[in-house]
């Protein structure tokens, strides 16, 4: 196979895009569909301040790589849940890409605040994986707030942006169709929340990590069996190979119309959000989630039984 | 002969009879967006030939969690 641009020997075949690339018009090919991502969803600009949520895996770090290679104001932010073996080695990989490349980086840790993922699960003992998610969020939003950025971007790729809406499509669960997508504007004090690799697969992020020397995670989180839609992406693995094309039709598609016709579904957005009364963050209710499951995973009684006493 | 390490699992296999990444993924129940077939400092689509005495790593994709 040659490359489509230089026609040199290829090393990546892309059959969605009917295409082959070299090494240096890959890179080149990658830089712009996230470039293009950026523009068509308005996610930010050079004025913006970006905080880059960075998990240790490819797709966080190949982000966190593009964004400041265009000479955006990003900074790093990772948040440490306190799992044994995993986590410091996850924070290791973050820290010294940073470091590497001589980008800023702040550092969250869930343990000392009693919110390290093993206690949380023993206390809990139910699926882990939607818990992490919220208090994983929350200290992005919530670092996003203290710190003045205005965009919060995450690694998510195409696969997984397909994977969670055809989720979601199988349950027709008309919210989340009518809201979701790449790019949801700043409101009720968060930061806007952005996905910009959402046009590039997670075959692309890996072969963009490895050809760009950048070293990332490998081994999957402990608690990951949990993992919500491997089997949606094996699905559309399989779809796509038959299909090329068919997971960015998908998408797009949806953005551009199923996303409208749902909008108009819904009765705007309803509940008003108040801050927090322990943390300050954001809720629809007295007590904010974390502040929630703080106490739960202390053995505490919830807050508000306190607060009637 | 080839010997191929598999990720993240950590997998070494030595398989017979395969001259195309094309087939090495298909001796592994893989599609071609699913791993990284990597040679040395090089990724190899799956139309490259490749054979006797070849080290390769065989660095599966999909991202958990
Ligand atoms: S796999 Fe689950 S527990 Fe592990 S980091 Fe991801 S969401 Fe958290
Ligand atoms: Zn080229
Ligand atoms: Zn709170």
């Amino acid at each position: 196979m040659k490359c489509r641009r230089c026609k040199e020997l290829a090393q990546i075949a892309l059959p969605s895009h009917h295409t082959a690339f070299c090494r240096d018009c890959f890179e080149r090919y990658f830089i712009r569909q996230i470039e293009t991502g950026i523009r068509r969803q308005k996610m930010f600009t050079h004025e913006d301040r970006i905080l880059c949520a960075l998990s240790g895996g490819k797709d966080s770090l190949a982000l966190m790589w593009v964004l400041s290679h265009l000479g955006y104001d990003v900074t790093g932010l990772h948040v440490d849940l306190g799992i044994e073996g995993s986590s410091p080695m996850a924070r290791g990989q973050v820290e010294a890409f940073c470091q590497d490349h001589d980008l800023k980086l702040v550092v969250v840790e869930t343990a000392p605040k009693g919110l390290g993922i093993p206690e949380v699960y023993k206390a809990l003992k139910r699926p882990i994986c939607p818990v992490c998610g919220k208090i994983k969020r929350y200290y992005f939003n919530k670092t996003a707030l203290e710190g003045g950025y205005t965009a919060l971007t995450t690694g998510h790729n195409l696969d997984d942006e397909v994977a969670r809406l055809f989720a979601n499509t199988l349950r027709w669960d008309q919210s989340y169709l009518s809201d979701q997508g790449p790019a949801l504007p700043a409101e009720a004090g968060f930061a806007a929340k952005v996905k910009p690799l959402y046009r590039v697969t997670e075959f692309e992020t890996a072969a963009f990590c490895f050809l760009k020397k950048i070293p990332h995670v490998k081994a999957p989180c402990p608690y990951s069996k949990g993992a919500s839609f491997t089997s949606h992406k094996a699905l559309w693995a399989t779809l796509e190979e038959k299909s090329p094309g068919s997971k960015i039709a998908f998408y797009d598609g949806f953005l551009e119309r199923g996303r409208p016709a749902f909008a108009a579904l819904e009765p705007g957005h309803g509940t008003k959000l108040s801050p927090c009364r322990t943390c300050g963050y954001p809720t629809s209710v007295e007590w904010c989630g974390v502040c929630r499951l703080k106490r739960q995973v202390a053995g505490l009684p919830p807050e508000a039984a306190e607060a009637e006493e | 002969m080839i010997t191929v390490r598999i990720e993240p699992d950590n997998e070494v296999k030595t398989l017979e009879k395969i001259n195309t990444t094309q087939q090495l993924l298909t001796r592994l129940n893989l599609l071609s967006t699913q791993a990284l077939i990597i040679r040395g400092e090089e990724l190899l689509t799956p139309d490259r030939r490749i054979g006797q005495g070849d080290e390769l790593v065989v660095r599966k994709v999909v991202s958990l969690g």
